[in-house]
């Protein structure tokens, strides 16, 4: 594994450099490796999948091993769709790039355009995508990659090889951190190891993330289920889960100030929130499984009405105001 | 004459009688006797009930004109302006044969009125009509500040109308209560002058409201006017609004308020957990004010025929229990644009950590957000490997300060 001495971040650190190293994506590997062999006949790319399965990390690769470890950025951009918003912005930077790096590099005619997070763009922002892929295609190559590729309209699809990246397998999760442990010299109990990659469900940087931490809270001494265990504690969005907890058990005044309290600092939109209340409703551990497929009817409901609607602050607190009401049905049958 | 209103009976019928507002009126008959001719039209403007129309009617009845009216209630699309106006516009009548009148006046009353959508062209006809007139239009307005009638004023002679002084009120309340025989407390009119800021047309609805036949009418009777809002408030408007008895109480007051829909559907959403106590029941009035939200969404820009449902589903919000009502204080301003306010600068201080972190591992800010900060608040807690680390992602000691102190979302 070649490491990347410099980076602090372990992320970072040990991100592969070389397609050969990408973890459990072999096929995926094998394809792209044709494509190396003979850079010409490479199409624009769209890698697809869930996040921390390696889509950034492979065009990285792609990358470093079309113009070598030196001059990869010089015939890279990498931009992203979810931070430069307005495809204007994405028009100008892609049209300035592509005019300054025309010059190619050996044997590759073309200079590399990774876009990150796609799915992210609308509609009409896709579509001039599409015609700045058109225009810029006789100069440059695209990597797209997002989360799901059925948010892509039609036409970008066809212009790309679609790659479709799996969900990590957890054992070759476990040999990664494993490895990466050794490489730190932490000392880490195999439960340990396991309970991080099950709490990752499949983000092998979130995974990572937690490794790094449980190994600095211990300064060198053995890691252990219970250290690790603290540590997703400590990681896990505490506040959303008070919040679900004080609308249940009647306050709705303080679930409501805490709602405002994770909007305000975090910057959440209405449509976040649902998403992190769907993650940790099942994991309520008093609410009957009956209760809890009704609370999941509820959030669908109110998930759709906050695409309709105008105001997600209401939304939310109307959705708060459904937990109390389920709160006291639960209450009064126990 | 129990059942007439007293406004209409004791409205002046000449110029002399319409009281205040003195310089406006020399002014508005200096231009009706053709002494200043260099506008066709004119525009008379202020607040209501200072006797703008008043003056106009006593002016025509005094000068022989014939008043063609139109107003708010009529639609004022081109066509509908064009097909009143051209006829009593260009003709100046055979009437001038076979009797007293001059001929036709234009006057048309709250143009500031005119609305963008169903009074399509209004405005441009209205121009036309003046370009083309031979007989005087007089427009009326309580607001000329409106861009919407920025053409349409550079052609008039524009005439400002004031409050009417409270001594003058008390003066005119007088004279109706001595020709309707009602005897009074001197501080009872005073009163309904105050409190009508102005309004000669409120003050005199005030006293024929108050007053009684053979009582005299008395300080204490008036203690119960409140002060006249030109505009429903808020708080007047949400103390209504959760005090309703029922459905059709509540759809009346949310018509005649003129609280901006965005603004009351946020001020209701912040204080309806105050009114209802019970779960049940709050649950059952969100859920209203989630659907009124969601008609809202759908009204758009253009849809405005769907506000009705935003307010129907407010007024249903509000009559899920009424026998429950008791009153309470108002949560304001707007919690929403409170918490933005004082979260700010956290906020500012996470986007750029997280560009930061974005930066060096290639990965957007959302996902920094979502699974490096969690982490990254705790590795900094190990006094011997953050400093390195902070230096890496170059973050500035406030960020490290921040990053301390954040709690998990």
């Amino acid at each position: 594994m070649a490491v990347n001495e410099e980076a602090l971040m372990w992320v970072e650190k040990y991100r592969p450099k070389t397609l050969e190293n990408v973890v459990d994506q072999h096929d995926i590997v094998e394809s792209l490796k044709a494509f190396m062999r003979n850079p010409k006949v490479m199409p624009h790319l769209m890698f697809a999948g869930i996040p921390g399965t390696g889509k950034t990390t492979t065009a990285l690769c792609i990358a470093h091993e079309l113009f070598g470890m030196q001059n990869w950025r010089n015939f890279t951009l990498e931009l992203n769709a979810s931070d430069e918003r307005g495809i204007d912005t994405v028009r100008e930077r892609v049209k300035d790039f592509s005019r300054y790096s025309r010059g190619a590099f050996g044997d590759v005619p073309f200079a590399l355009i990774m876009l990150d997070e796609c799915d992210q763009m609308t509609g009409p922002a896709q579509t001039a995508l599409r015609r700045i892929m058109e225009t810029s295609s006789r100069t440059s190559r695209f990597i797209l990659i997002c989360n799901q590729s059925s948010k892509i309209i039609e036409p970008i699809q066809s212009r790309c090889a679609i790659f479709r990246f799996s969900r990590l397998d957890r054992v070759a999760m476990i040999e990664h951190l494993k490895e990466i442990a050794k490489k730190e010299n932490v000392n880490i109990s195999a439960e340990a190891v396991e309970r991080i990659v099950d709490y990752a469900e499949g983000d092998l940087r979130h995974a990572i993330n937690a490794l790094q931490t449980a190994a600095a809270y211990k300064e060198g001494a053995p890691v252990d289920e219970k250290v690790v265990s603290q540590i997703i504690g400590e990681a896990s969005p505490k506040q959303v889960q008070l919040m679900l907890n004080k609308a249940i058990n009647g306050d709705f005044m303080e679930a409501r100030r805490v709602m405002y309290d994770i909007i305000g600092t975090y910057g959440f939109t209405g449509a976040e929130i649902i998403r992190q209340i769907q993650k940790e409703l099942f994991k309520i551990s008093y609410i009957p499984p009956e209760q809890k497929a009704d609370l999941s009817n509820i959030l669908g409901e109110y998930d759709y009405r906050l695409t309709q609607g105008a105001n997600s602050d209401l939304q939310l607190s109307a959705l708060l105001a459904q937990f109390s009401k389920v709160g006291k049905v639960l209450g009064e049958s126990s | 004459m129990k059942n007439s209103l007293w406004v209409e009976k004791y409205r002046p019928t000449i110029i002399k009688d319409v009281i205040g507002n003195e310089e406006a009126k020399t002014l508005f008959v200096e231009w009706l006797e053709n002494k200043r001719p260099t506008r066709k039209a004119v525009l008379l403007y202020g607040p209501p009930g200072v006797g703008k129309t008043t003056l106009v009617n006593a002016a025509a009845n005094e000068y022989k004109f014939r008043i063609i009216e139109m107003n708010a209630s009529d639609t004022r699309s081109e066509k509908a302006v064009t097909r009143i106006a051209d006829p009593a516009t260009s003709f100046t009548g055979l009437d001038k044969f076979s009797s007293e009148i001059k001929g036709n006046m234009l006057f048309m009353d709250e143009v500031d009125g005119i609305a963008g959508n169903e009074d399509r062209g209004g405005v441009n006809a209205i121009i036309k009509i003046i370009e083309n007139t031979r007989v005087p239009i007089i427009m009326a307005a309580n607001d000329c500040d409106l861009e919407k009638l920025r053409s349409l004023k550079k052609l008039c002679l524009l005439i400002r109308f004031q409050q009417t002084r409270i001594p003058l009120i008390i003066l005119a309340l007088k004279k109706i209560c001595e020709q309707e025989h009602i005897k009074y407390e001197f501080e009872a009119l005073e009163n309904i002058a105050t409190k009508s800021q102005g309004d000669v047309r409120s003050a005199i609805n005030d006293l024929q409201g108050l007053s009684e036949e053979g009582k005299t009418l008395t300080e204490q009777d008036t203690l119960a006017l409140g002060l006249r809002n030109k505009d429903i408030s808020m708080d007047d408007t949400l103390q209504g609004y959760f005090a309703s008895k029922n459905l059709t109480e509540a759809v009346i007051l949310l018509n005649s308020s003129n609280v901006e829909y965005d603004d009351l559907l946020m001020a209701i959403s912040d204080n309806i957990p105050r009114r209802y106590a019970d779960p049940f029941k709050l649950a059952e009035a969100y859920d209203y004010l989630s659907q009124a939200d969601v008609f809202r969404g759908r009204v758009g820009v253009e849809n405005w025929h769907l506000l009705k449902y935003v307010y129907n589903n407010l007024a249903q919000a509000a009559a899920v229990d009424p026998e429950s009502y008791k009153s309470f204080e108002f949560i304001s301003p707007p919690i929403r644009v409170i918490t933005l306010f004082w979260t700010k600068n956290k906020r500012t201080l996470l986007a750029n950590i997280c560009t930061k972190i974005g930066a060096q591992c290639h990965i957007s800010k959302y996902e920094a957000k979502m699974i490096f900060i969690p982490y990254l608040r705790l590795m900094l807690q190990q006094k011997k490997k953050a400093p390195a680390l902070i230096e890496w992602l170059k973050l500035t000691p406030e960020e490290v300060t921040f990053l301390a102190s954040l709690k998990m979302f």
